[in-house]
């Protein structure tokens, strides 16, 4: 069967979010644009297993980050080049208020480990639920939460945040974990 | 593009308001991350991949058999 137009369409329109996951993921800006090609050609090759109706995106996200992973098994862990590419592309950009804030966080985010990260991307930044989110990593609601929950601590550790009392970290952990069908 | 990001992430913001969501608004962290990948979505598209569909498109068996 043909791939349809509105298909393709939508492949389009998903294109800035896989990039945004790419990058996230791979902390490198062609490696992540290799993945998002890659994931775009098996999404048209593939495109009967989808089921219309069903979130798109999400599908997207699956391919990419397997993609992700298997290019990672292939060829072992790299060195990730922190103050490279992805640093030299951003420096580009017009100066904007919270520029210097941006690369803190980016150097911060990139010291969690992958699985940490891509889970409180997921859930924090490309607004996919918790269930979802399980999906796309193929693991279970519980390890989502706790990762994410992990990942936040880990990244007010090394961003030095204080003073959110109440969104403190241990008042986190009990929400999180108290509410399992949130 | 740019009016749909606003829109969505206002939808997020109301839906991290009700659920008293870890990484909402109230939180620094759950900002900055917004602040991160908002900053990634909103990066120009190459053309690269509006030509590789174009070319998916046309190696589609259906379009060389008609």
């Amino acid at each position: 069967m043909a791939v349809s137009q509105g298909f393709k369409t939508d492949l389009l329109g998903a294109i800035p979010s896989l990039r945004a996951f790419a990058v996230s993921l791979a902390q490198n800006a062609d490696r992540a644009d290799d993945l998002v090609q890659e994931t775009l050609v098996k999404a048209w090759d593939k495109h009967e297993s989808f089921q219309m109706g069903t979130n798109l995106k999400a599908w997207l996200f699956t391919i990419l980050r397997n993609e992700f992973y298997s290019q990672m098994r292939k060829r072992g862990r790299e060195v990730q080049d922190s103050e490279g590419i992805m640093t030299a592309r951003l420096a580009v950009h017009p100066a904007q208020q919270g520029q210097l804030d941006l690369k803190d966080f980016r150097a911060a985010l990139e010291r969690l480990p992958e699985d940490q990260r891509e889970a409180i991307i997921l859930i924090g930044a490309s607004g996919f639920s918790y269930e979802e989110a399980a999906e796309i990593c193929g693991c279970a609601v519980g390890t989502i939460k706790s990762r994410v929950s992990r990942a936040r601590a880990k990244l007010q550790e090394i961003l030095e945040i204080s003073g959110e009392d109440e969104y403190g970290p241990d008042a986190i952990s009990t929400q999180v974990m108290a509410s399992p069908n949130s | 593009m740019k009016e749909k990001n606003k829109r969505e992430s206002a939808d997020d913001v109301a839906r991290q308001r009700r659920t008293g969501d870890p990484l909402g608004v109230n939180s620094e962290v759950g900002r900055k991350l917004k602040q991160y990948y908002d900053d990634l979505v909103s990066d120009e598209v190459p053309d690269r991949f509006a030509q590789l569909l174009a070319q998916l498109e046309q190696a589609e068996p259906s379009a060389k058999k008609g």
